[in-house]
C-alpha cells in the first residue's frame, strides 16, 4: 500500500515532467499572443521600438472606414461559397470513393495530392490556367462554345475564382474525411436495408447522410476557420486586387503592417478577426454537442 | 431493369472520372508546362505537343548557363537547402517536446489536461499573423529575425500540435494492459515510454513527422514575416520566379514541381495516415 502511493506520487512527477518542454513551448507562444494582443491597442508602427497605448482607437478608426466594413463581407462570403460549394462536393466524392469499383481506387490516390502540394504551388497553377488571354481554361470554355471568363483579372468575378482554387485544394480534405464516416458505418446496418429493398439513394438518404452528420460539423469547423484566415491563395494569385476585390481580413492585415507600416492597425484587424472565426467556431462546436446529446 | 442497373453504374464511372481529371489536370497541365520552352508556353491556342526541354530545370538547379556554365550555386537552391534545415529542425524539435507530451496528457492524469490540449490546438485555428506579427516585433529587437533558430522556433506553431494531437489519439488506441505488466515488473514511467511504447508508436511517430514536416515545408506565411535573404524558404523562391513585370513561367513550373516533391512522394506511399493526420487524430 505504502510502496503503491509512493509509486503513484513519482510516476505522476515523471508525467508532468514529460509534460513540461512542451508546455514551456506552449507559454513561450503565448507571450507573442498577448504581447499582439496588447498591440492592437498602440499605435504601433513598423520600425519604431516605441508605441503609445490608444486604447480602442484603432478599432474606432477602422469601423469608420467604408474599406475595412467590405473586407468584412468578403471574408464572411468567402468563407460562405467555400463551405456551400465544398460540403455538398466532398460528401458527392466521398460517395463515388466509397463505390466498391476499380477506378475509385485511382480517384482516391490522386485526390492527396491537392493537399500535400504547397498552397503556393497551387494557386500559381491556377493562375496560370486562369490567364484570360492565353490559359487553357478560356481555351477549354471557348471550345465548347462558351464565351471567355475574366477569372481572377475582373472584379466581379476575382473572389469567385479564388473559391475554385480553394475547392480544388480542400475538397479532398473534405471527402477523405467524409469516406472515413461513410466506412464506419456498420456493414449490417446497409445489407439490412439493402435486404429490405431499399434504393441506394434512400439507403444514402435515410442512414449514409444522417450518419456523416458529425463528420460535417467537423469538417465545416475546419474549413470555416481556415477560410476566414485564408492567407496564401490570396497572395499568390491576386493579393487582394484587382481593386479590392479579393481583400480579405486577413491580407489587408498584412498589407497594413508590411506595406502601410501600422502594425497597431493591423493587429486590431487580426485580433478581431481572431475573435470572429472563434465565435464562429464556437457556434459550430455547440451543434455537434446538442446532437450528440440526442 | 438491367438497363437502368447499367446506366447507374455508367453514371458513376462517368462521375468519377469527371473528379479524376478536375483533380489531376492542373499538375499535369503545370508539369507539361516545366518541360516547354518559353514559345510554346505562350503559344496560343495551347500547344499540347512540342519538343520537351530539361532548361527550365537546369536553369532553376544550375543557374542561366546550365550545368556546362556553372559558376554558383543559384538562389532556389539556396532556398531549397533552408526550407530542408527549416523543416527538419521543426519537426525535429516538435518530436522530441511532442511525443512525451501526447504520452503523459495520454496516461497521467495531468490536471486541466484536456485545457492545455485544447490550447495547443486552438493554434491551429488561429490567423498566423496573431502570433508571427508580434513574434516579427520581439525578433527584430532579440536578433532571431531570419535566422534558421528563429524560424524553427516559430515553426512549432504550426509541428507542435499536430505531433501532439496525433500522437495524443495514438496512445489512446494502445490498450493499457502491456504498459501496466511493465509496471508492476517495477519499470518507471520513463522506461515504459522508452522501452514497451516508442517501439509499438513507431509508424504513428513517423506518419505524425512526415505529416508535420509538409505542413511546415508548403508554409508560406511564416517565412514571409520572419525570414530575409538568409534563410528563405523554398516556397518564397517560386515566388521570387514572379517579377514586376512579368512571370518566368517555364522557371515557375519547374520551381513548383521541385517544391511538390516532397508532398507527392508521401501523397503516393503513405496516404493511409493522411486523413488522421489531416484532422490531427479526430478521425482515425
Amino acid at each position: 500500500m505504502i510502496l503503491e502511493n509512493r509509486l503513484s506520487v513519482s510516476s505522476r512527477t515523471s508525467y508532468y515532467l514529460m509534460f513540461a518542454p512542451a508546455l514551456i513551448m506552449l507559454l513561450a507562444v503565448l507571450y507573442p499572443f498577448f504581447q499582439g494582443v496588447y498591440t492592437a491597442f498602440t499605435n504601433q508602427k513598423l520600425y519604431l521600438e516605441s508605441s503609445t497605448f490608444i486604447g480602442i482607437g484603432n478599432f474606432l478608426e477602422l469601423f469608420k472606414n467604408d474599406e475595412f466594413r467590405d473586407s468584412i463581407y468578403r471574408t464572411l462570403l468567402y468563407t460562405l461559397a467555400v463551405i456551400s460549394v465544398q460540403l455538398p462536393l466532398g460528401v458527392t466524392v466521398a460517395w463515388l470513393l466509397n463505390q466498391n469499383n476499380k477506378i475509385q481506387s485511382l480517384l482516391r490516390n490522386t485526390l492527396v495530392l491537392p493537399l500535400l502540394i504547397p498552397p503556393v504551388v497551387a494557386g500559381l497553377m491556377w493562375k496560370t490556367m486562369m490567364q484570360p488571354q492565353s490559359g487553357i481554361l478560356n481555351w477549354l470554355l471557348n471550345n465548347i462554345g462558351l464565351p471567355s471568363f475574366s477569372w481572377l483579372s475582373d472584379t466581379n468575378t476575382a473572389l469567385i475564382s479564388v473559391v475554385l482554387i480553394d475547392t480544388w485544394v480542400f475538397t479532398p480534405f473534405a471527402a477523405l474525411i467524409f469516406l472515413a464516416g461513410l466506412q464506419s458505418i456498420p456493414n449490417d446496418m446497409i445489407e439490412a436495408a439493402q435486404i429490405d429493398g431499399a434504393s441506394s439513394s434512400l439507403i444514402f438518404r435515410a442512414i449514409q447522410l444522417p450518419w456523416l452528420f458529425p463528420y460535417i460539423i467537423l469538417v465545416t469547423l475546419f474549413r470555416v476557420s481556415d477560410s476566414m484566415k485564408s492567407f496564401e491563395l490570396f497572395y499568390v494569385t491576386t493579393r487582394g486586387g484587382p481593386l479590392n476585390a479579393t481583400r480579405t481580413l486577413h491580407i489587408t492585415a498584412y498589407e497594413e503592417a508590411f506595406r502601410w507600416a501600422n502594425v497597431g492597425r493591423a493587429m486590431a484587424i487580426v485580433f478581431f478577426l481572431w475573435i470572429i472565426s472563434y465565435f464562429l467556431s464556437i457556434f459550430i462546436m455547440s451543434k455537434w454537442k446538442r446532437k450528440s446529446e440526442n | 431493369m438491367s438497363f437502368l442497373k447499367n446506366t447507374k453504374i455508367f453514371s458513376i464511372y462517368l462521375s468519377q472520372i469527371f473528379f479524376f481529371i478536375f483533380f489531376i489536370f492542373p499538375i499535369i497541365w503545370i508539369l507539361i508546362m516545366s518541360f516547354k520552352e518559353f514559345r510554346d508556353i505562350i503559344a496560343y491556342p495551347p500547344r499540347f505537343i512540342f519538343k520537351p526541354t530539361l532548361d527550365n530545370y537546369s536553369e532553376i538547379l544550375f543557374g542561366p548557363g546550365g550545368i556546362a556554365n556553372f559558376h554558383r550555386l543559384p538562389d532556389y537552391v539556396k532556398y531549397l537547402f533552408n526550407s530542408a534545415i527549416i523543416s527538419g529542425g521543426a519537426v525535429l524539435l516538435a518530436t522530441v517536446l511532442g511525443v512525451p507530451a501526447a504520452y503523459a496528457l495520454a496516461r497521467g492524469n495531468i490536471r486541466g489536461r484536456m485545457h492545455i490540449a485544447f490550447t495547443f490546438l486552438s493554434f491551429r485555428f488561429a490567423p498566423e499573423l496573431m502570433v508571427i506579427l508580434p513574434m516579427f516585433l520581439i525578433y527584430t529587437q532579440i536578433g532571431l529575425y531570419d535566422t534558421y533558430i528563429g524560424l524553427i522556433l516559430a515553426h512549432q506553431l504550426i509541428c507542435l500540435p499536430l505531433i501532439i494531437w496525433i500522437m495524443l489519439s495514438f496512445f489512446q488506441d494502445i490498450p493499457t494492459a502491456i504498459e501496466e505488466a511493465a509496471r508492476v515488473d517495477g519499470a518507471s514511467v520513463f522506461l515504459t515510454l522508452r522501452a514497451v511504447i516508442l517501439p509499438i508508436a513507431g509508424p504513428g511517430i513517423a506518419s505524425a513527422t512526415i505529416i508535420a514536416f509538409i505542413f511546415s515545408w508548403n508554409n508560406l506565411i511564416f517565412g514571409l514575416v520572419l525570414a530575409g535573404s538568409d534563410t528563405r524558404p523554398v516556397t518564397m523562391g517560386i515566388l521570387q520566379t514572379m517579377t514586376f513585370d512579368q512571370i518566368k513561367w517555364g522557371l515557375m513550373a519547374s520551381a513548383a514541381m521541385i517544391s511538390a516533391v516532397p508532398g507527392m512522394l508521401i501523397a503516393i506511399y503513405l496516404q493511409k495516415y493522411i486523413t488522421r493526420g489531416l484532422t490531427m487524430g479526430a478521425v482515425k
